[in-house]
């Protein structure tokens, strides 16, 4: 078949993939090249600089050993397996509460969605002198007369790691309740009223109708808070610094400290793969669904 | 020469083939009326012509010219949506002159050409407002607007007035009949109505799963539909079918609930190697009425006894769905036929109109 | 919203315990930011002898001047304004690449799909979701031999790099919503790839606009472990600064600084979102949950 086009029009054929070779060569340098080269790093005895000799896969076997990474996973999945489960539940309640044709809806959904714009610097450094026991709630509370209250988790080392979960559900469950009030908002009105006529009473409604049809909020919620979580390098930095000793560190913040400050090249490398995985197996089956959500 | 020639044409996405080799051509001032039932592959076929598909084998002519690898500007045509897509950041005036922009026309003559089809589609107090803020007859008029305003070769409307209500639909379809008929263009017009197709098309393709059943005119797509789904698609109420026996060039029968009936027959030439064999029958409801005097004595119909299970008044006619042995007939009988529910009375059948189909092949004998 | 219509004292009093809860769950989200007001307006000696929620008896902004301009932050001493604009160099350029960058990618996404691109975009999904820890490395390695290294360009390209893929996600999925057929007409209507979007997609794109803008600028302002990988002395982020600040301790701690420092720090994305948040909310509502 004849098939000869001018130049300008095949130019204009391949414009959509001459706009996006760019990315495209960006991403898989920066991304997916990126990866390979940690991983390869991670099998070398790199410390301040790389070092091109493999050493298998001494630096897990390494970091399987190291207790400051077996407290920082330990804290990830206590830090983690909280911080999603409480702004899940905070935000829908919150989200159901505000539906019920509140007024001043908007005004207070500014108040509860606002952390969400603060970093988690500075909601670190709030936390922190909110949760320090000589000056902060407990101090507040005894001056109040309960003198013998307690609250320092800052400081207790067995409970410091929910010192992280506050000041992170307090920044992030108003951003869940603002993705579930516009999951709330988009369900099917004239469906609702059905369920209504049919007798069925408000938390009915809600439970059998409404929150079942909100399932891929949930999924990306949490999918969301997720990643939030596993990145969480900065609130530990700003509101414990990793202490007490390293009991609230993260997996973040261990390979930035073993990769960046302490000369531990490949441990960094190998820590961060581990994150990685940990981020593949939550994300996989959610792209997964994803993707499969597309095709139907 | 054909103004559109559709060659052979295939398309398919993925493994699932949706054009299955289409053949049209289409004169020049022709209205083609393309229907189906959903998803057989209209669209397909209509973006298919105007270059927004690329198909997978076969070659599409415009005017002569083979356009199949040519970009949709390339190819001068105009397309009018279903959803109208018209382009709701600009007013209807910026919305018609586009096109024109676009292809450098120059300012003044734009102007020139936007007026004269603002005049023609009754569009010159709305040439300043937002698509939103117009009604959805407006939009239409809009939406054809713009694809007058270019002056295309071929037009081509996929289901541009399914999104407007039964009163909007009837006087817009008028509206393009004359619009037609003034501009004398060739039109590709796909359409679910078929009320829409017969007065509208000049010939009328019919498709079913991607494939072209019958390619005709409105009356002969009526009366000589090529098979039992031609037949059955095309015509509201449906035609009536029945399973009957040829007995001899000039009679059938029909056996059911073990009485035997017998109906004349008019094509028995045709029919002559279906002798002693059975055959789909398929009758119109207007083909099945009160006993007219006027043609009793005509050796084409007959009377027989039918039970009327449900009547529906349409004005004009009233249709009567009637048991027939285990068959449930429709027809359409004079309002001042007076009918009961479940009191058999006489029925006139009319057979001269009759089709008779191959019950294998579904074919028209 | 749930339509109720006889009110019975029941239903009344479980309003205004409704409205109870509301209130003090707002009373909570705002204790921390009222705290680090109330404090910042104190001097030391009150804040060590008094209650943190106590009001100030004497409120002066001596701490907030001096947080801006005199605070020792690590080596300097010369408040967090330095880094206050430190940011805004890193932040500006880096928010207006990559929303460019986002809406030319999500427009190929959505409307000029070709063999391929579906798989492009969910490699670059994928991306939106790698710890950045796995990426550091190579990156700061890479950022050397370019000589970007602790310079603001260097910084500025991290957070387009990997802004991108959020970026482009929220482009690609407002794009997906606006119809096909708005294209098809355009396309024969003569315009081609940069005319569709210029004189068609653009115009429509406002919403999507304002939502990856205020996200990039929430994201990139915000960021600590880029700005602390690779901003050398001269560009550090104000966040980094904040930090080292309050992590300074020359003699007694000065709560009453760190607290308007922290202020200062989050003051910008405060003032976005109060301005600007029913346009993120509207556009969260809008599209970019979908698959974010
Ligand atoms: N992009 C696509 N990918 C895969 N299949 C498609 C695509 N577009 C259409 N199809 C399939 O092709 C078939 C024909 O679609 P088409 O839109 O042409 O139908 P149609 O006749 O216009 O239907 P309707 O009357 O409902 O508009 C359908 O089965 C549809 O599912
Ligand atoms: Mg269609």
């Amino acid at each position: 078949m004849a098939n000869k086009r001018p130049f300008t029009d095949m130019l204009a054929d391949s414009m959509p993939k001459l706009v996006l070779a760019p990315s495209f060569v960006i991403m898989m340098v920066c991304i997916y090249g990126y990866i390979l080269w940690t991983a390869a790093l991670s099998f070398t005895k790199s410390r301040m600089l790389p070092q091109w000799d493999f050493v298998g896969f001494d630096q897990y076997t390494k970091l399987m050993a190291n207790d400051r990474w077996a407290v920082s996973s330990q804290n990830l999945i206590i830090f983690g397996g909280m911080f999603i489960l409480i702004c899940l539940v905070i935000g829908i309640t919150m989200a159901i509460l505000l539906d019920q044709k509140i007024r001043q809806e908007g005004f207070l959904r500014t108040i509860y969605l606002y952390p969400m714009a603060i970093s988690f610097i500075v909601t670190g450094t709030a936390w922190k002198w909110l949760l320090n026991p000589s000056m902060g709630i407990q101090q507040i509370v005894r001056d109040w007369g309960y003198t013998d209250f307690t609250f320092d988790w800052l400081v207790n080392s067995e409970m410091v790691v929910f010192c992280l979960v506050i000041a992170a559900v307090w920044q992030s469950s108003g951003f869940v309740m603002a993705l579930f009030l516009a999951g709330l908002r988009g369900v099917d009105q004239e469906m609702i009223k059905a369920a209504q006529l049919d007798g069925a009473s408000l938390p009915t409604v809600y439970r059998r109708i409404i929150l079942p049809s909100l399932k891929p909020v949930f999924f990306s919620a949490f999918v969301i808070l997720s990643h939030i979580a596993i990145k969480s390098f900065d609130l530990v930095t700003a509101l414990t610094g990793g202490g007490p000793g390293y009991s609230s560190d993260l997996p973040a913040n261990f390979m930035y400290a073993h990769a960046f400050t302490r000369s531990q090249m490949g441990l960094g490398a190998a820590s961060g793969m581990m994150m990685l995985g940990g981020v593949l197996a939550i994300l996989i089956p959610y792209l997964y669904s994803e993707l499969r959500g597309k095709k139907q | 020469m054909a103004a559109l020639t559709i060659e052979n044409v295939k398309k398919s996405y993925g493994s699932t083939q949706v054009l299955k080799g289409i053949n049209i051509d289409i004169e020049k001032g022709e209205f083609l009326v393309l229907i189906g039932p959903s998803g057989c592959g209209k669209s397909t076929m209509m973006n298919s012509i105007a270059g927004l598909e690329t198909i997978t084998e076969g070659r599409i002519l415009i005017g002569g010219e083979d356009v199949t690898h040519a970009n949709p500007k390339d190819r001068d045509i105009a397309m009018v949506f279903q959803s109208y897509a018209l382009y709701p950041n600009m007013t209807v005036r910026q919305n018609i002159s586009f096109g024109l922009e676009v292809r450098k026309m120059p300012k003044a003559e734009r102007e020139i050409q936007v007026d004269k089809v603002a005049k023609l589609l009754q569009l010159e107090l709305l040439l300043d407002r937002k698509p939103a803020q117009l009604s959805g007859g407006q939009r239409q008029r809009v939406a054809m607007g713009r694809a007058i305003a270019r002056e295309p070769k071929i037009y081509l409307f996929d289901e541009p007035l399914s999104n407007l209500d039964a009163k909007l639909r009837v006087e817009m379809r008028a509206e393009i009949k004359k619009l037609h008929q003034r501009l004398g263009t060739t039109i590709v017009y796909v359409t679910h109505d078929q009320v829409e197709a017969m007065t509208l098309a000049d010939r009328i393709a019919v498709m079913r799963d991607g494939t072209l059943q019958q390619l005709a005119t409105p009356q002969e797509i009526y009366d000589r539909p090529v098979n039992v789904f031609v037949a059955g698609f095309m015509g509201s109420p449906p035609m009536n079918f029945i399973t009957a026996k040829i007995e001899s060039e000039t009679l059938l029968s029909i056996e059911t609930k073990g009485e035997t009936y017998h109906l004349p027959i008019t094509q028995g030439k045709a029919l002559a190697s279906y002798i002693g064999k059975e055959v789909t029958l398929g009758i119109r409801p207007e083909m099945i009425t009160e006993p007219l005097a006027h043609k009793a004595a005509l050796d084409y119909v007959k009377v027989l006894n039918l039970t009327p299970l449900l009547t529906e008044a349409m004005g004009a006619d009233t249709m009567v769905l009637t048991q027939f042995g285990d068959m449930e007939l429709k027809c359409r009988v004079n309002p001042s036929y007076l009918v009961e529910v479940n009191k058999p009375c006489e029925f006139m059948f009319d057979m001269s109109k009759a089709v008779f189909f191959d019950p294998e092949t579904e074919e028209l004998i | 919203m749930i339509y109720t219509q006889k009110t019975s004292p029941i239903q009344k009093l479980l309003r205004v315990a409704l409205y109870a809860v509301l209130i003090f769950m707002a009373a909570i989200y705002l204790l921390p930011l009222v705290v680090m007001i109330l404090n910042s307006l104190k001097d030391v000696e009150e804040i060590r002898s008094g209650n943190l929620l106590a009001l100030p008896q004497d409120p002066s902004l001596a701490a907030w001047s001096k947080a801006w301009s005199s605070a020792c932050t690590g080596s300097t001493c010369d408040g967090i304004a330095p880094f206050f604009f430190n940011s805004f160099k890193i932040v500006i350029p880096a928010v207006i690449i990559s929303t460019l960058l986002g809406a030319m990618n999500g427009y190929v996404l959505a409307m000029w799909r070709f063999k391929g691109s579906e798989l492009f975009f969910g490699l670059l999904l994928f991306g939106c979701f790698i710890p950045f820890q796995v990426v550091l490395i190579p990156m700061a390695m890479t950022l050397g031999w370019l000589g970007l290294a602790s310079s603001a360009s260097g910084l500025i390209l991290v957070h387009v790099i990997y802004g991108m893929a959020f970026t482009t996600l929220f482009f690609r999925n407002y794009y997906v919503g606006l119809p096909r057929e708005l294209i098809s007409a355009a396309k024969i209507d003569g315009a081609g790839f940069f005319l569709i979007f210029w004189r068609i997609v653009l115009p429509l794109s406002p919403p999507i606009i304002v939502v990856t803008v205020i996200w990039q600028f929430t994201q990139v302002w915000n960021d600590f472990l880029f700005g602390v990988v690779f901003s050398g002395v001269d560009n550090l982020p104000v966040t980094v600064a904040l930090n080292n600040l309050v992590n300074t301790s020359f003699g007694g701690k000065e709560y009453n600084v760190d607290m308007a420092a922290a202020l200062l720090a989050a003051l910008p994305t405060i003032l976005v979102y109060v301005f600007a948040g029913k346009y993120f909310v509207r556009g969260l509502s809008a599209g970019a949950v979908k698959g974010a």
